[in-house]
């Protein structure tokens, strides 16, 4: 495993009066403020349209806020050039809602990607990246594609990918949209093993509360383009909807 | 498993035929055009290398006023030889313009005196303006000429058809190139999702403009290799052609496969694979360049 080069209170994560607009009155986040210590699991809710995978592509340097200041691991990537960010993203793990895993690849091959990125010989991973789809319960999809993975299979791919360079911070978009309670559950133990093996900070968006009651961890809920902080969900009374 | 892993960036069959078939006929016309800027400078230089230092007099007058202007013009300065042409040889000058059939006997010819001079003393002031003023000193009619004025035209002419060849190459390169960074920016967004997600897995602009580098590389040799195949069979059929014809074409003999036309043919690949691959970088990391 890489060595974290992270002081114990640095956050992985700070956003500080972050807003983000696509035009005039068109603010998809306001002002948000919000920070992730090392090694904590966190998620990450709110209703539909709340700009959930903004702030998450936010924290994936896949956008760049319109006001306020995103620092990750330390840095301050506001003003960074971009070929400064590179080496950044090579930190985040990231589960993409809609998996894009590569057509013309195998589920190996897939999972494999950013060692590729890293420019690693094969015979130096390839044992590894193995061991990592067998750990996902995909030893035996190796060599397939995933026009013939289930969308669970395709999620085990998508977060073996993710997890394959060990990174500092795992980021997933709605992990459980796509799959059985039984799945998510199978997936959200993935992630908490990661969590705590590893010691790898993850951050999850999902609108599904049973997971967020099942995890009972720290959850952030985004409203209204700003974010709070609220206690671990309780779970509900005999009965109540979920 | 699979032994090797698939490359990032996968084949496009469709697209990339059409491409393939472009740049390919692209480098086909290309080398031809260089072939014939090649063939016209060097049959510029033949033509204008054969006449250089030749001097022809036409004299007016008897065998004896002939001789008399012989032994003159020999003793000219710059004047390496000279000899009176016998009618056999001035007819066989007239050939081309009244057929085999050959000259009336009764047909009078011009007394002719082929002379040569030493290539310095060719042109304004050289050895042709001299003699004439020698012949007409001597009170001898004749007309000097140093075929100045025809190899000057001659030259014009094959510089003119030389620099349209090579106009004609640049546009073809220029054309090229442009159609490489259409197809490049086609591919770019055609797979967008590759170029996004290695993006967001940390690879550099370098490492993505890569895979589309190699890719046109290997197009551009691979096409521009095919065009130069064709090219050469092109000039070699013409040269055939050329050979097999009882005619005797002025022009087309200078059209020969000779080591800088190898040269040409040879290169062409590499200058199209090197363009495409340079295109493809431009457009890629302009493109690039637009995410965060």
């Amino acid at each position: 495993m890489r060595e974290r080069d992270l002081t114990s209170d640095e956050p992985v994560i700070r956003l500080d009066r972050v807003g983000l607009s696509y035009g005039p009155e068109n603010d998809v986040l306001a002002d948000v403020s919000l920070q992730l210590r090392p090694g904590s699991m966190t998620f990450l809710t709110g209703p539909s349209g709340a700009g959930k995978s903004t702030l998450l592509k936010l924290a994936y340097l896949a956008l760049r806020p319109t006001a306020g200041r995103v620092s990750m691991f330390g840095v301050d990537t506001t003003r960074l050039a971009r070929k400064d960010l590179a080496p950044l993203r090579r930190r985040i793990g990231v589960v993409f809602q809609e998996f894009r895993l590569l057509d013309h690849l195998t589920a190996y091959e897939n999972a494999a990607l950013p060692l590729r990125v890293l420019g690693q010989h094969e015979k130096a991973y390839r044992d590894d990246v193995i061991e990592l789809l067998k750990w996902v319960g995909l030893g035996d999809r190796l060599d397939a594609r995933p026009a013939t993975l289930s969308g669970g299979e395709k999620q085990r791919v998508a977060i073996a990918r993710a997890v394959v360079v060990k990174p500092d911070l795992i980021i997933a978009d709605e992990p459980t949209g796509n799959v059985d309670e039984e799945m998510g559950d199978r997936l959200y133990r993935l992630f908490r093993e990661l969590n705590k093996r590893l010691n790898t900070t993850v951050l999850i968006a999902t609108h599904d509360l049973a997971l967020v009651r099942k995890a009972k961890t720290d959850v952030l809920r985004l409203a209204d383009g700003m974010v709070v902080r609220v206690p671990a969900l309780a779970d509900p009374a005999p009965g109540a909807p979920a | 498993m699979k032994p090797s892993l698939a490359p990032l960036l996968p084949k496009e069959d469709a697209r990339e035929a059409a491409l393939f078939f472009v740049v390919c006929a692209l480098c086909f016309l290309a080398a031809l055009s260089g072939l014939v800027a090649r063939s016209a400078y060097s049959a510029a230089g033949e033509w204008t290398d054969q006449v250089t230092g030749q001097i022809t007099i036409r004299v007016r007058g008897d065998d004896a006023v002939t001789a008399r202007a012989v032994d003159l013009v020999k003793e000219a300065p710059d004047i390496i030889s000279a000899r009176a042409l016998d009618r056999a040889e001035a007819e066989e000058l007239l050939r081309p313009w009244l057929g085999p059939t050959g000259v009336p006997a009764d047909l009078p010819l011009p007394h002719l005196i082929a002379a040569e001079s030493s290539p310095a003393s060719t042109g304004a002031g050289g050895a042709g303006e001299r003699l004439s003023a020698i012949l007409k000193a001597a009170n001898i009619d004749a007309t000097v000429d140093d075929h100045i004025v025809w190899s000057e035209d001659v030259k014009r002419a094959t510089d003119s058809a030389g620099l349209i060849a090579l106009v004609a190459v640049g546009l073809l390169g220029a054309t090229g190139l442009a159609v490489i960074a259409f197809a490049t920016h086609a591919t770019l967004l055609a797979r967008r999702d590759i170029v996004e997600l290695l993006h967001l897995t940390g690879a550099k602009d370098s490492f993505i403009s890569s895979l589309f580098e190699q890719r046109f590389l290997m197009l551009g040799v691979q096409a521009g290799a095919l065009g130069a195949l064709l090219a050469f069979g092109a000039a070699a059929f013409t040269l055939f052609l050329v050979k097999q014809s009882d005619q005797q074409i002025w022009l087309l003999p200078q059209l020969s496969l000779s080591l800088a036309d190898g040269l040409i043919l040879g290169v062409s690949p590499l200058v199209a694979g090197i363009a495409s691959m340079l295109a493809a970088k431009v457009t890629v990391m302009r493109s690039l360049s637009d995410m965060v």
